[in-house]
């Protein structure tokens, strides 16, 4: 990564304005369950599935890229690898309200959220032909989010391991097979040392400005106790206390941004399914995170070509502003 | 349903929509109008930049002065500086090296409203053939490992500037996804001793399906695993490792399928934007086998999400084989 520390801007000029809503009739409002694929699952407080009384609900995706049904059916052509396009595809709506963005939902909603990441992970496991889940949220429409602004993520589970998080994986596995320490562990001591790029260390998790940030704003939130699956997080407590770091982040993204697109992914480990290549320790060299993205700038040919990002703005400044943005 | 595929060099997945396949209709749009007023690369503003570095001009003409077809100048906001040594240091757990390279911008004509497609043949040779002097002249310093030369076409794919360019970023090391295609295609010659990327135009000429042009020297194909909707690759047919080996031959076939391939672009996908990229060896280092460079083009047509650049895993709505039969017809 390129830190551009010489022709760094100030945050303020990446303040992006707001985009257009099109509000219409929400299929994700409370009252509209017919209006949605019939729900996966539900919080709820009362009612039957597919009406009213829900908190979180998961639907199908209208538009899924990936099918449950089928087999995998793995086999090559000419040269190239192909296999059908088995998945699931999952949208988590994150309230009943028409609210657009998950910062603005009381901590309690939020640790909902999470609740209900963790159980459709958990479930998405038990089918053997699925080795990774990638939450993610795309927020505001030059993040890749829709028309609607109605507060949602998505769950995409996969039949392969996506390679940038495989690349993480053989990092941090590597770096253990030396040090015999997880990499995140001693990034997230190295950060509390150095200050320069914490954001907030709060109730077991830091949220910092990463070293190598690829974009101006980037953000990771880890959790400060070592564990490599997000779905370990499942102790009441401790999905509160997420549930208020994301709440605090990014609602200081939108404050210091005016309300930026952004994206975010859950990094975790991949489920463990022996095969070739299969490693025993992913769970002491592993630390599961979440990445946040604001969309500032436009990625162009010099990223696509190189893997090399020009991040205009340092981390270091970033991180300042964040620290001194109230939320 | 839609495929998984996966790419035999790199080994990244992507998700294929072979099903529904999106058109070139089925895009949003962004409009292109010239915005105009004062460019400082334009004729007669030669003195406002700075002074050039090498330049395709009318004899008889002064430097930095009106008669040039083809200019080289210092980018005036590098991301990157060429005066300094290298110096690699470690800051606890973390690596940095200050930010030496050189940037460049290559104006490919004096004409604001001239694209690569809108010019003659022998004007693209020209632009061709200044990327090759640059990249000859800046592989002699040492310290530079790579060197990447790559158009950003309209806004959303990443121009600040009107005024038709390329640029060439000199960089001291080898980019993290061009070590991995040397990377792959090293695993495979060491185990078939044949260039995978000659694999992929013998199987690709084979087929016929995905490619779009072919004349004497070079293919243009939307390859089998692409990123993005309507990614297309120009590529030499006979092994060769580095860009700037070209012939005099093949750079005047090189222009022809070029300006072909973005005219088709151009007119097919409604002026899109685009960046293109020339993937080549590096220099100034050990050599590595089964190499072959080709050019990228990637039309910009989707909103790419953070989640294509968080996890490396592509979604992508036109699979090559319906995106080449647009581009035929």
């Amino acid at each position: 990564m390129i830190i551009a520390t010489e022709r760094a801007k100030r945050p303020d000029q990446f303040t992006v304005a707001p985009e257009n809503p099109q509000e219409g009739e929400c299929p994700f409002c409370e009252g509209r369950e017919t209006h949605t694929p019939a729900e996966i699952f539900s919080i709820r407080k009362s009612g039957q599935r597919n009406s009213p009384g829900w908190q979180v609900r998961v639907v199908p995706s209208i538009a899924p890229f990936l099918r449950i049904e089928g087999d995998l059916d793995r086999r090559a052509h000419g040269l190239y690898d192909v296999m059908n396009g088995i998945g699931a595809h999952e949208v988590v709506i994150e309230t009943p309200q028409h609210i657009a963005n998950i910062a603005d939902l009381p901590a309690e909603q939020i640790s909902q959220v999470i609740s209900t990441y963790i159980e459709r992970i958990n479930d998405l496991e038990k089918d053997s032909r699925f080795k990774y889940v990638l939450a993610f949220k795309n927020h505001g429409w030059s993040a890749g989010g829709g028309r609607v602004r109605h507060s949602r993520s998505q769950l995409i589970a996969t039949p392969v391991t996506p390679k940038r998080v495989k690349e993480e994986l053989i990092g941090a596995k590597k770096y253990y097979e030396y040090h015999e320490r997880c990499i995140f562990c001693d990034i997230i001591r190295q950060e509390i040392e150095d200050k320069e790029r914490l954001i907030l260390e709060i109730d077991g998790f830091i949220a910092i400005a990463p070293f190598a940030s690829r974009f101006p704003f980037e953000v990771w939130i880890l959790p400060k106790k070592h564990s490599s699956d997000f779905v370990n997080c499942c102790e009441a407590e401790f999905k509160n206390n997420l549930a208020k770091v994301i709440k605090i982040v990014l609602a200081k993204l939108k404050k210091a941004l005016n309300d930026p697109p952004y994206n975010y992914i859950i990094h975790t480990a991949p489920f463990r399914r022996e095969k070739a290549g299969y490693w025993k320790t992913i769970s002491q060299d592993y630390h599961w995170h979440i990445e946040i993205m604001p969309r500032l700038t436009r990625v162009a040919g010099f990223e696509w070509g190189s893997g090399f990002y020009i991040c205009p703005l340092p981390p270091e400044t970033a991180a300042k502003f964040l620290r001194e943005t109230e939320a | 349903m839609g495929e998984l595929r996966r790419d035999p060099i790199i080994g990244r997945w992507v998700i294929i929509d072979t099903e529904h396949p999106a058109g070139p209709n089925d895009f949003e749009k962004e409009a292109h109008t010239f915005r105009g007023g004062d460019c400082p690369f334009c004729y007669g503003n030669e003195q406002i930049t700075p002074p050039e570095i090498e330049v395709i001009r009318d004899s008889g003409t002064e430097p930095n002065k009106p008669g040039w077809h083809v200019r080289v100048v210092a980018n005036k906001f590098p991301a990157l500086q060429i005066e300094g040594e290298l110096e690699r240091r470690g800051i606890g757990l973390y690596d940095v090296t200050n930010g030496i390279g050189a940037h460049e911008v290559i104006l490919q004509t004096p004409y604001h409203q001239k694209e690569l497609s809108d010019l003659e043949e022998e004007e693209v040779e020209n632009v061709l053939k200044m990327y090759c002097r640059r990249a000859l002249d800046l592989r002699k310093d040492t310290r530079f490992k790579y060197i990447l030369i790559f158009k950003n076409y309209g806004p959303s794919a990443g121009a600040s500037l009107e005024h038709p360019h390329t640029q060439l970023i000199a960089l001291p090391m080898i980019p993290k996804s061009v070590h991995e295609e040397l990377e792959g295609a090293l695993n495979y010659f060491e185990y078939r001793e044949r260039c995978i990327f000659c694999d992929i135009i013998r199987q690709e000429l084979q087929e016929k399906e995905r490619v779009i042009f072919e004349n004497k020297f070079f293919i243009a194909f939307c390859p089998y695993v692409s990123r993005s909707p309507f990614e297309i690759w120009i590529i030499p047919k006979a092994h060769q490792e580095a860009f700037c080996q070209l012939s005099y031959e093949q750079t005047q076939e090189l222009a022809k399928i070029l300006k072909k391939t973005l005219q088709r672009v151009k007119d097919v996908l409604f002026n899109p934007a685009y960046n293109f990229i020339i993937h080549t060896s590096p220099i100034n280092t050990e050599k590595k086998e089964g190499y072959h460079w080709h050019i990228e083009i990637m039309p910009k047509l989707m909103r790419v999400a953070g989640f294509e650049w968080g996890t490396g895993f592509y979604m992508v709505p036109t699979s090559p084989e319906a995106a080449a039969k647009y581009l035929k017809q």
